[in-house]
């Protein structure tokens, strides 16, 4: 059964909606900057990419109250751009699933009162802290876009979401439902901030994957969502879906909690796994979206990945981390979206900030964005902590 | 037919050695109930078990006694499910920042607080590189691992390692306590099936499995499906859901020898707990949340309790709420977690 992808909704520190995004992309325009919203000593030290709007912002524009989490606000206004976007007749009569994923949950809410309850447990703001916990702007999410079906959360660090997009899809291959929403939300928070700081991988500056001298990687925030669909629910809408998810697959590296193989062993096998599933030749790729995040072990054990499968015909291939930051739990959907975008609008995305080739690999990045392209399959990678590995394939409806 | 093959399980209760089932029943006093540990240098290198924290210790271990179990080195795939994760850990890290204003601190709690920190150690021990995920839904967690091996057994995985842990983390704890969520000290945990004190005891755990398509000499039954309810508008609702979900495996009530039941102690999901007891006048009825507590995942302590029912062909004293006299050959677990409802079916070999 066929995979379709029949909307899409996204919200990063480069815009909060696909046209505003795709605007970006195409003038170079970098998230990555001082940050000016999370309250943090790290403030004009570190760059991140964040979302300019403070959590008051972000409930009023949701119509969430105040007392959720931000993670939850990104979630919602991704995923209701998502649903919009898919305009499906008849959405309620169908099965319905929300798959979201995320890492740090309700934590943006935990640690701002966190010194109070060290000081003294019984002073505890309960407002805070209701939504702690990863499954919460799920729930909260799901109830207010009348999902009820299936509702779950995937955490596995980096590559959460490419593990919710795959679940979904196999919900539907299974007939358990016939639409999934499925993405994933993470809000930039001072623990990972400091957690990614004390790993020492965090650059001072705005962050060069895949180049020579990469220093690390910046932080970003964002929720991001795609509608999957069944043939028969694809066969309903008015505009035929332009894309379909026609592969995945999830590995694991199974070498060390944080740091990847040097052969890139899970990497390997998440996209070699990816394009099997998907019954295409490592020559039918057209565009790798990389994990890329500018740390030294993860684009290196990635581009000995590439370069074992493609060998000397490695497609185009860039990382938007550049222009979004790491958006953790959600960079896989985020990822996914500018996939889709490639596919949909015969595009390729540019890598900023790269000036010199690592010497350990044979091919460098694209920089350049292209147009006018003939986009038939994408593969993107999202790799994380504990080995995680996982790789997507999207591919026009109609090759 | 999906046979269960290994399990193991660390809990409150002394259930880590597979050849015994609840010989005697520990008791607590309090509104919490932790995990008796078991030798972890006989599971993990010793310098390992210092840094690890609590639940990646017990979760990891209970992994691994499961696999040896069921005799099997890699697994084909590992699904878990925390409804909290590492609280401890990411709250020790939290701390850490606090204290040095954002300063130079140690990654080390920090790289072990991720959800995932569990299933992926596991892979790391047992060399698995295949599927490796991991369910965070509140009371649908374990559920959701479950959905997730389905799918890898039906693409052909030979095994799969599945699992669930939480653990009481202060920070948790603290605010449960804060809410009025948990029951008033004086206590004990046998209270919770008096219904006489409102309120739940806080519990913690690690429960996995080997599922596999192929039976084995050491199965201890087999899982024949599992359903989520979420949030059912009234108890027609949810009756409704439960009468589908044996219809739809061409069963009837009275088919249910035994029927293990999700009483915790909280009041709203107890009085729909006993409308689902109403269901099964001829089944024995069972329940397991006075043993374990409750929490996120205490439904696959459920799901232990089952297959130590079918294996061992009795049902425990200790978990008997109305004794039918019937033989454990078919065994419904019921679960709830505040608005998350869920339902194991499983059969004996």
């Amino acid at each position: 059964m066929e995979i379709f992808i029949a909307g899409k909704g996204i919200i990063t520190s480069i815009g909060n909606n696909v046209t505003e995004i795709l605007d970006s992309l195409k003038k170079y325009k970098t998230g990555v900057g001082e940050i000016t919203i999370l309250p943090t000593g790290y403030a004009g030290k570190l760059p991140a990419a964040e979302v300019k709007y403070t959590n008051q912002q972000l409930s009023e524009i949701s119509g969430l109250d105040i007392s959720h989490s931000r993670t939850t606000f990104l979630s919602l206004l991704a995923a209701r751009q998502a649903i919009a976007d898919a305009a499906i007749p008849k959405f309620d009569s169908y099965k319905t699933g929300f798959i979201s994923a995320n890492t740090v949950g309700g934590m943006d809410k935990t640690e701002n009162i966190f010194k109070e309850y060290l000081a003294d447990s019984a002073t505890l703001k309960l407002t805070e802290t209701a939504y702690h916990d990863s499954g919460a702007s799920t729930e909260v999410v799901a109830e207010v876009l009348g999902i009820k079906h299936h509702i779950t959360t995937i955490s596995t660090a980096c590559s959460s979401s490419a593990n919710a997009i795959m679940y979904g899809a196999r919900l539907i291959k299974s007939r358990q439902l016939d639409i999934a929403v499925c993405g994933g939300t993470d809000s930039f928070s001072r623990f990972t901030l400091n957690g990614f700081h004390s790993l020492m991988i965090l650059d001072s500056e705005p962050c060069k994957p895949y180049d020579e001298n990469r220093k690390g990687l910046n932080l970003g925030e964002g929720a991001a969502y795609i509608v999957l669909v069944s043939e028969r629910v694809a066969a309903t809408l008015a505009s035929q879906p332009l894309t379909k998810l026609s592969g995945y697959e999830n590995a694991n590296d199974a070498f060390h909690q944080t740091a990847s193989s040097p052969e890139g062993k899970g990497n390997y096998l998440a996209m070699s796994g990816a394009l099997r599933s998907s019954g295409l030749k490592p020559e039918d790729i057209s565009y790798i979206n990389l994990h890329g995040t500018g740390t030294s072990n993860n684009d290196l054990s990635e581009g000995v990945a590439i370069e074992q499968i493609f060998g000397t015909h490695i497609p185009p291939v860039s990382s938007t981390k550049p222009f979004t930051g790491h958006t953790l739990g959600a960079c896989a959907a985020v990822e996914a979206v500018f996939s889709i975008l490639c596919l949909e609008k015969g595009i390729i995305l540019p890598h900023l900030r790269f000036t010199t080739k690592m010497k350990e690999l044979n091919f460098e990045p694209c920089t350049k964005f292209l147009e006018n392209q003939d986009v038939k399959h994408v593969m993107s990678n999202s790799f994380g902590f504990g080995g995680n590995c996982s790789s997507l394939i999207f591919s026009k409806a109609r090759a | 037919m999906t046979y269960i093959n290994g399990i193991g399980c660390i809990s409150p209760q002394n259930t880590f050695r597979n050849d015994e089932f609840l010989k005697e029943v520990k008791e607590y006093a309090t509104d919490k109930m932790l995990c008796i540990d078991p030798d972890y240098t006989k599971f993990l290198d010793p310098g390992a078990v210092r840094r690890m924290g609590r639940l990646l210790k017990f979760g990891t271990t209970a992994g691994l006694i499961a696999l040896r179990d069921a005799g099997v080195e890699t697994p084909g795939a590992i699904s878990t499910a925390t409804g909290f994760g590492l609280l401890d850990l990411s709250q020790k890290f939290l701390a850490d920042v606090i204290a040095t204003q954002e300063g130079v601190v140690s990654p080390t709690s920090f790289i072990l607080s991720t959800h995932n920190t569990v299933s992926s150690n596991i892979a790391l021990l047992c060399g698995c590189h295949a599927h490796n995920n991991t369910f965070s839904q509140r009371g649908f967690s374990f559920e959701s691992a479950l959905t997730d091996t389905a799918f890898m057994l039906q693409e052909g995985k030979q095994s799969v390692l599945i699992g669930a842990y939480d653990e009481v983390g202060q920070f948790a704890h603290a605010k449960f306590k804060h809410v009025g969520e948990l029951r008033q000290e004086p206590c004990t945990s046998s209270d919770i099936l008096s219904k006489e004190n409102p309120g739940v005891i806080m519990g913690e755990g690690a429960a996995f499995f080997v599922l596999s398509k192929d039976k084995t000499a050491n199965s201890y039954g087999s899982l024949s499906g599992h359903s989520t309810l979420f949030n059912p508008e009234n108890a027609d609702e949810l009756r409704n859901w439960i009468l589908d979900f044996l219809t739809a495996h061409q069963l009837q009530v009275e088919d249910i020898d035994v029927a293990a039941l999700g009483y915790s102690g909280a009041t709203k999901q107890d009085a729909l707990t006993e409308t689902v007891q109403d269901l099964f006048k001829q089944s024995t009825i069972t329940a397991y949340k006075h043993l374990c507590g409750e929490y996120m995942t205490a439904s696959a302590f459920g799901f232990w309790l089952a297959c130590k029912m079918m294996k061992t062909n009795s049902v425990p004293d200790a978990v008997i709420i109305e004794n039918r006299q019937r033989s454990p050959r078919v065994v419904l677990v019921y679960n709830s977690y505040k608005r998350y409802h869920s339902l194991m079916l499983f059969h004996a070999c």
